[in-house]
């Protein structure tokens, strides 16, 4: 059962400060002028204003490192132990695309072998949404089947509304959380927080944005399943560096590599971290064979998952316009643009 | 600055035309009005894609290394800051003088991107863009946008020691960016060195801990040559991939003293970094003590001063004791 | 800590006997404390994460077939880090195991038909499984002729010499060819490169499956010698390696478009990797 309230922005915090006493709460924080999620004791410092943090909140669920397990040889055997995972936690302030992103990211972790390091923290987590209060440079999430108010993903959703905020119940969890808190709500419906969500997408879309042309998802997607081989993805891997920020930064981007460490030769660990189908090591293998040798093939891997093979697997779209990509990448190599030249030359075909 | 790109185009147009190159490396409009990217035009009738405005602030000099094998020869277009690049490359036989044609620019300063986009809306057209004493003018759809140098110019053009390339085949532009003299004496590294130890270690610590070790850094510096880089080797693992502030400090250190001598302040790896780290903070730390040392100019400033790092002289300080 | 199992945390096992297959490939036979495999239940074709904490994993086929009930068999190649280490093990020593990964040898599909396997170096490690399997005295019956056509570098160079003079000649209905690169002093069987030995051979593609594994240029020789001799694609079985970490669908570096070789694969049929781009 979905329950519509609306909260000051003091409630809000305290609400947040309230969560605190039996769960983690993570949060955006700025920290020398970067919005990251970080663990808040003291939910005064939580962020409103950012537009998107610098790393997603995947972080949270898939952290760039993390142990898989510690060793010590005992009288000649190995003890393995798994690293002790949080408990419950409110990841609180998760815009729109982000939220999408962990949609997308579920069915790659868990599936036919459910990957615990994730899961666990997964279900142990109350994802609290915030929609956007402006639309950024790079933001393309309406055009990839999102919205800036859109909860899909969330478990309690907060519309801005003046300098208050209109939350949801998305799911019985965040349903049942806003009731048992809810001397720090007062009474809104499902009326109003519709007419808020649809007119505040109205203005938040009016924001002028630079690049114009309509994607064509569905035409996109017909073109990439019957195209491999265009001279395009040469052209554009001319200037990519192949260096880790669109995927690291991306937030359903979720490939990791796995190392192990011994500081003796009687104890180590094994841990994971995020790696880059850009770097051109990903592939290599024992004795020099590599499949994706050069640029070209490595850029196109990265396009094709996110346009294509994400769906092909999940059936959903693995770009969600966040823009970190856009923003960050330093030689400008941009989704929207790639996906406008990309319906250019399958228009040209 | 109309008149440089003009000049760019119209210079890059003959010299693919008459093959005296087959691609022209150089800078073209982004898919927003406060980036440029790079291009790489191979036809004469592409030089339209070329342009030149406050925004071309990427050190270009790297892909030299990635087109080391091209078959022909490659025109690039270098900022009087990129060109040292250039030389320190010849210096070290990483790229041959007869392969390349260096169209300089005399560059009258650049923007930083955050004000650009904090003052430029996304969808104003920029006509034409001026830099003088008092500052940035832009002339766009919506109006004239004004940026004082104070708020507008890059911290490195500040401190730009050759605004004019120092090697150069065509050069465009008259005069470039003149900086204070005072902005020359490597102030901002003395400011640090002089901060207590505890300051100064939680002053890196702060950063070196958000570094995603993406290597976008070393990446884009045309310093890194190696053709096997010690990050990423498996066996031995030199430095481990775990991403934490032992590792990550142990990365930025090691990466400071291989550019040692071969860094010439582009500054671009401080421009690609993803978590505005100040890296060339680090470097020029380096660079001062490599000038204090030996007296050594800014590397890349002459073509015929050897590199500090690379000769032996008998009263070097280091033979000293 | 995780009520369910962890995919991606090994369990310990034992090393119960090595066997010196050539001068750098070893079988390692492998039980868990109290011997037997306990839950490790693989069909033909599927492949385990072996690894030594503190050094590393690797992806490796387990060689031995469901039919043996009491251990696990992995036949390793030395060519890195981890192979070399796990190279100096010794019986009695531990090794890490989680699986079992992929997919399988389409060994019901197989019933009733006649099967070529064709190999080349070590690579007959992944077909041995199904070889045994089909060779079991339980399963012999389900299955027609069975043809296998194996040949290496050198004499030194061929695995499971056992198996391959002694026991599975005495099958029933079963022709082994083996082949040398070049000639050697001591060496009476044939000698000839394996894509040229199966043109030599002709064998017919009525009711039969061809399954092949072996190095990527053998592959490409023998997969257009079987379209000569009239295999339909959809006849024709390979494996495919690619780097992998996770070996379940994660990690993501092992992708060939959008099928995952570690879930997907390893074994394809030749017309579903027409269906791939040629990436690997
Ligand atoms: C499906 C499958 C089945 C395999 N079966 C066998 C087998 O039965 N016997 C056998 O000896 N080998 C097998 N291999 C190959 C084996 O996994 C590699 O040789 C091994 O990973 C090399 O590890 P290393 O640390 O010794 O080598 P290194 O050279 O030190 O490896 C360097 C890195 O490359 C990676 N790597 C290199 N080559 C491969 C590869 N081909 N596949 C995956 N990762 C690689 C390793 O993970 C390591 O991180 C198989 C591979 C796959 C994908
Ligand atoms: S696209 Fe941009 S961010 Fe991504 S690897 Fe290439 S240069 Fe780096
Ligand atoms: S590809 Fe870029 S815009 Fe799309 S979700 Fe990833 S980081 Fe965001
Ligand atoms: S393959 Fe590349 S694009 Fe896809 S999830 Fe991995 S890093 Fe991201
Ligand atoms: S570019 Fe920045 S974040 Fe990336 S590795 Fe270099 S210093 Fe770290
Ligand atoms: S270290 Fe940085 S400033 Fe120095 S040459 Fe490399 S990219 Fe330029
Ligand atoms: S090995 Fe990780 S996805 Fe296949």
């Amino acid at each position: 059962m979905a329950v519509y309230k609306k909260i000051s922005k003091d409630n809000l915090v305290q609400f947040l400060q309230e969560l605190t006493k039996d769960r983690i709460l993570i949060a955006p924080v700025r920290e020398h002028d970067l919005v990251s999620f970080s663990p808040a004791a003291d939910a005064g410092q939580v962020d409103f204003t950012f537009q998107n943090s610098f790393v997603p909140p995947k972080s949270w669920f898939f952290p760039q490192t993390e142990q898989i397990f510690s060793f010590r040889i005992e009288n000649g055997k190995y003890e393995l132990s798994e690293p002790s995972l949080p408990g419950g936690t409110v990841l609180f302030g998760v815009r729109p695309c982000d939220l999408k992103s962990i949609l997308a990211l579920d069915p790659v972790f868990d599936g036919k072998f459910d990957d615990n390091y994730y899961s666990d923290r997964r279900k142990n987590t109350i994802i609290i949404g915030l929609g956007c209060q402006s639309v950024g440079r790079g933001c393309f999430c309406f055009k990839v089947g999102g919205g800036p108010l859109e909860s899909n993903g969330a478990d309690i959703f907060l519309t801005p509304a003046g300098g208050d905020f209109l939350a949801e119940g998305v799911t019985d969890q965040g349903t049942d959380l806003i009731n048992k808190q809810s001397r720090f709500f007062s009474d809104s419906s499902a009326e109003q927080v519709d007419k808020e969500k649809r007119e505040g997408t109205d203005r938040l879309l009016k924001q002028p944005t630079g690049l114009k042309g309509d994607f064509n998802l569905p035409k996109l997607k017909a073109f990439l399943d019957a195209n491999y081989e265009i001279p395009y993805w040469e052209e554009l891997s001319y200037r990519c560096l192949g260096c880790g920020i669109c995927t690291y930064l991306c937030p359903t981007c979720h490939c990791f590599d796995i190392n192990d460490y011994a500081r003796t030769g009687l104890e180590g660990e094994r841990i994971r971290c995020w790696d880059s189908c850009q770097f051109k090591d990903f592939t290599l293998m024992a004795g020099g064979h590599n499949p994706r040798p050069s640029k070209k093939e490595r850029v196109r891997n990265r396009f094709m998952h996110k346009f294509k093979y994400h769906e092909d697997r999940y059936s959903i779209f693995g770009c969600v316009g966040c823009g970190r990509c856009v923003q960050k990448c330093p030689v400008n190599i941009d989704p929207r643009k790639i996906i406008l030249d990309l319906q250019e030359v399958a228009g040209n075909e | 600055m109309k008149g440089i790109e003009e000049q760019i185009r119209a210079t890059s147009s003959q010299l693919l035309a008459t093959g005296d190159v087959q691609m022209v490396i150089g800078y073209g409009a982004g898919s927003d009005n406060t980036k440029t990217m790079p291009v790489f035009i191979k036809r004469a009738e592409d030089v339209g894609k070329l342009v030149f405005n406050p925004l071309c602030v990427s050190n270009l000099a790297n892909y030299l290394l990635q087109w080391k094998n091209f078959e022909g020869k490659i025109a690039i277009v270098v900022k009087g800051c990129d060109s040292r690049s250039i030389i320190r490359l010849l210096q070290d036989k990483q790229i041959e003088r007869e392969k390349i044609i260096v169209l300089g620019v005399s560059c009258p300063g650049q923007l930083k991107s955050g004000q650009a986009e904090a003052k430029i809306p996304a969808d104003a057209v920029v006509s034409e863009a001026a830099v003088d004493n008092s500052g940035f003018k832009l002339q766009t759809s919506g109006g004239l946008i004004t940026f004082s140098l104070d708020e507008g110019l890059l911290e490195k053009c500040r401190q730009c020691e050759s605004s004019r390339p120092v090697i150069s085949d065509h050069l465009f532009g008259e005069k470039g960016f003149e900086a204070d003299k005072a902005d020359l004496q490597f102030n901002d590294v003395a400011a640090l060195e002089g901060a207590p130890l505890e300051e100064k270690s939680s002053y890196w610590d702060k950063y070196f801990e958000r570094c995603l070790r993406c290597y976008a850094c070393r990446n884009s510096c045309p310093a890194c040559s190696c053709r096997e880089c010690v990050f990423d080797m498996v066996e031995p693992d030199w430095v481990a991939k775990t991403v934490n502030l032992s590792d990550n400090s142990a990365f930025h250190l090691i990466r400071a003293f291989h550019v040692a001598g071969r860094c010439t302040d582009c500054g671009e790896c401080e421009r690609v970094c993803p978590a505005d780290i100040p890296l060339r903070t680090l470097n020029r730390k380096i660079i001062k003590d490599i000038k204090e040392l030996f007296g050594a100019p800014m590397p890349g400033s002459d073509l015929e001063a050897l590199p500090a790092l690379s000769f032996y002289a008998v009263n070097d300080p280091e033979s000293q004791n | 800590m995780s009520d369910f199992q962890n995919p991606i945390l090994p369990r310990m096992a034992f090393i119960t006997n090595i066997i010196d297959e050539t001068s750098d490939t070893k079988t390692f036979k492998v039980e868990f404390e109290g011997g037997g495999k306990g839950d490790f239940l693989h069909e033909p074709g599927q492949c385990a994460m072996l690894s030594i904490p503190g050094v590393g994993e690797a992806m490796i086929s387990v060689t031995s077939s469901p039919t043996f009930k009491d251990f696990l068999e992995f036949t390793i190649k030395r060519v890195g880090r981890l192979t070399n280490i796990i190279h100096q093990l010794e019986v009695g020593d531990q090794i890490g195991i989680r699986g079992p990964y992929g997919n399988n040898f389409p060994y019901k599909l197989l019933e009733g038909k006649d099967i070529l396997f064709i190999a080349g170096g070590f690579a007959l490690a992944p077909l041995r499984s199904l070889i045994n399997y089909v060779l079991d005295d339980e399963h012999r019956k389900d299955y027609g002729k069975v043809d296998i056509i194996y040949g290496a570098r050198s004499v030194d160079d061929l695995c499971f010499k056992r198996e391959l003079f002694e026991n599975w000649p005495k099958k029933q209905d079963t022709q082994i060819y083996v082949t040398i690169d070049r000639a050697e002093e001591g060496w009476d069987g044939h000698v000839a490169f394996v894509p040229t030995y199966l043109e030599e051979l002709q064998p017919s593609p009525e009711n039969k499956y061809a399954l092949t594994c072996g190095p990527p240029i053998m592959i490409k020789f023998v997969l257009q010698n079987l379209q000569k001799l009239g295999y339909q694609d959809d006849h024709v079985i390979t494996t495919l390696e690619m780097r992998m970490k996770c070996g379940i669908g994660k990690c993501g570096r092992c992708n060939i478009g959008s099928k995952y070789v570690c879930l997907d694969g390893p074994v394809f049929f030749l017309d579903q990797l027409k269906q791939l781009p040629q990436e690997y």
